[in-house]
């Protein structure tokens, strides 16, 4: 084949990208852990692992830059660095959610909400996120629009938790004025929660419209 | 070199053509007849249409159905069917040896030069097969003009060797207007426009490409062939070529031969790929070649996995 060092690089991006998607993985999982057992320990670690993304990201762009600067890619292998480009950028931003879920931990000092399993929904977007890296590396396009469908179900998860709180908030009979600081507090966080990880299932629904893009050239998921 | 026996011979407009002699070919009155009104055939095929045509965004002006080339035994094109746009920049790109050139040549009857070709099937220049016996291979290059690898401007005057064509095509007009048109088309006018009688020579690669451009521009042509104008120049002076390219495109069909797949990329409003065996795989507009191409043999050329 020609071009070999060109088809190296491109190589290195794929293998690049999965490496940062698994530290990624794993940084969600240590936010939800934390978040679950209220490790502060484990909490730390992952909002101090932010910075280590971070870097990865921004030498996955330069990367991806100097590619497009000094090979001129074309075809597929210009809609893959394209849609790599777009992909970390993804990653990234799962892990500040991440780091999120790290602070969180930091502030909580009791579950009020034991109905709102925040497990489950975390495991649910841990394995969007899974499925749509494995896509992306074997271009398995079913699995992508099987992605979108499948953030819908998030979506309807994240609104009952909502639900769920804020109508407790409204029955809740609070006495004191520094039981309602503690409340609303406890509150916001959840939702933050939910939101947060509501917004890792829209960006692994990108990784999967990015990465149909990549085989197919099919813009179907990009919105 | 007569005028006449310009007019029979089977140089193109845009040939490395000797020395003609000429004192002064700045001169309006020509003498013989007058071909400027000559019909590229006998019969009033309309092949002077294009100013009066509907600018139609995709008409065809240039057409080949199962044109097939060979040389002595060897198959140079294998069945090409293409419409090319007209007044747009087509692309044509392939490997070496894939008959790029060789189509280019068709278009404008170059290879009738070459003994050892034949050429089988129809190539339609505004709907007249270009290879029907009425047709004057010399009246056809005023109409379809070429452009060169290696800028091979004439040992003349900047003024003469845009006013040399228009000579000995007979074309009547006042010359010092229609060279400075011509030198400002081609992006050269404010280079030269105080030299114009020093040699065509003495410029840089790229301004001699440049006036090489204007030379076939000046008998106003509709349709420019290229063959790898910019391989010969510089970075600067290939950006001056392709932004002449396109701004030509307003006026003229561009069809454009180019081993660099990035100019055919940035350039071209269509690109044809041709590969190895004289076929055209794949027709398209650029950004559908560049993006997603159909076949799989194309992305594998353009990606460089082959070639």
């Amino acid at each position: 084949m020609a071009r070999q060092s060109y088809q190296d690089k491109l190589t290195e991006v794929r293998e690049d990208v999965l490496y940062m998607s698994e530290v990624v993985m794993e940084r969600l999982r240590m936010g939800l852990d934390a978040l679950e057992q209220k490790d502060d320990e484990l909490a730390r670690e992952v909002i101090e692992g932010d910075g280590e993304i971070n870097r990865m990201y921004l030498d996955l762009e330069q990367d991806c830059i100097d590619l497009l600067a000094l090979q001129q890619p074309v075809a597929s292998d210009l809609r893959f660095i394209a849609a790599s480009f777009k992909i970390i950028t993804d990653l990234e931003r799962i892990a500040d959610l991440a780091t999120n879920l790290g602070e969180y931990t930091l502030d909580a000092e009791r579950d009020l909400f034991p109905d709102v399993d925040v497990q489950e929904m975390g495991d649910l977007t841990l394995d969007m996120l899974e499925d749509a890296m494995i896509a992306y590396d074997t271009e398995n396009t079913d699995s992508c629009r099987e992605l979108a469908a499948r953030d819908d179900e998030l979506d309807q998860f994240a609104e009952r938790a909502s639900e769920i709180v804020v109508r407790d908030l409204i029955e809740r009979e609070l006495e004191s004025a520094d039981e309602v600081e503690q409340i609303l507090q406890d509150v916001s966080r959840l939702l933050l929660t939910i939101r947060d990880l509501e917004r890792v299932g829209d960006h692994t629904v990108n990784i999967a419209a990015r990465t149909l893009y990549m085989v197919e050239n099919d813009d179907e998921l990009i919105y | 070199m007569t005028h006449d026996s310009m007019t029979d011979s089977d140089s193109g407009t845009d040939t490395q053509a000797t020395d003609g002699g000429r004192e002064s070919l700045a001169s309006n009155d020509l003498e013989g007849s007058d071909p400027t009104t000559e019909p590229l055939v006998d019969s009033s095929i309309d092949v002077d249409g294009r100013s009066d045509a509907p600018a139609s965004a995709d008409r065809t002006v240039i057409e080949s159905n199962d044109l097939d080339v060979y040389y002595d035994d060897v198959q140079a094109l294998q069945s090409i069917d293409i419409e090319i746009p007209a007044e747009k920049v087509t692309a044509i790109i392939g490997p070496s040896g894939c008959g790029k050139s060789t189509f280019l040549r068709c278009i404008n009857r170059m290879n009738d030069l070459v003994d050892a070709a034949r050429i089988d099937g129809e190539l339609l220049f505004e709907g007249k097969n270009v290879y029907d016996d009425d047709v004057d291979p010399v009246v056809l290059r005023r109409k379809i003009g070429m452009v060169f690898q290696a800028p091979n401007p004439f040992p003349k005057s900047i003024y003469d060797n845009v006013a040399y064509g228009l000579e000995v095509q007979g074309i009547e007009g006042d010359y010092d207007e229609i060279v400075e048109e011509a030198l400002r088309r081609a992006a050269l006018w404010d280079e030269v426009k105080d030299q114009l009688d020093s040699s065509g020579l003495d410029l840089s690669g790229g301004q001699q490409q440049r006036l090489c451009i204007a030379r076939a521009i000046a008998p106003d042509p509709d349709v420019i062939l290229m063959d790898e104008p910019a391989s010969a120049l510089d970075p600067v002076a290939t950006s001056k070529i392709e932004d002449l390219i396109e701004d030509l495109a307003e006026e003229y069909t561009v069809i454009i031969v180019t081993h660099n797949m990035q100019q055919a990329a940035r350039i071209s409003d269509k690109t044809a790929v041709f590969l190895t065996g004289g076929e055209l795989v794949e027709f398209d507009d650029t950004n559908k070649i560049f993006e997603n191409p159909e076949h799989d043999r194309v992305e594998d050329y353009i990606t460089g996995k082959f070639g």
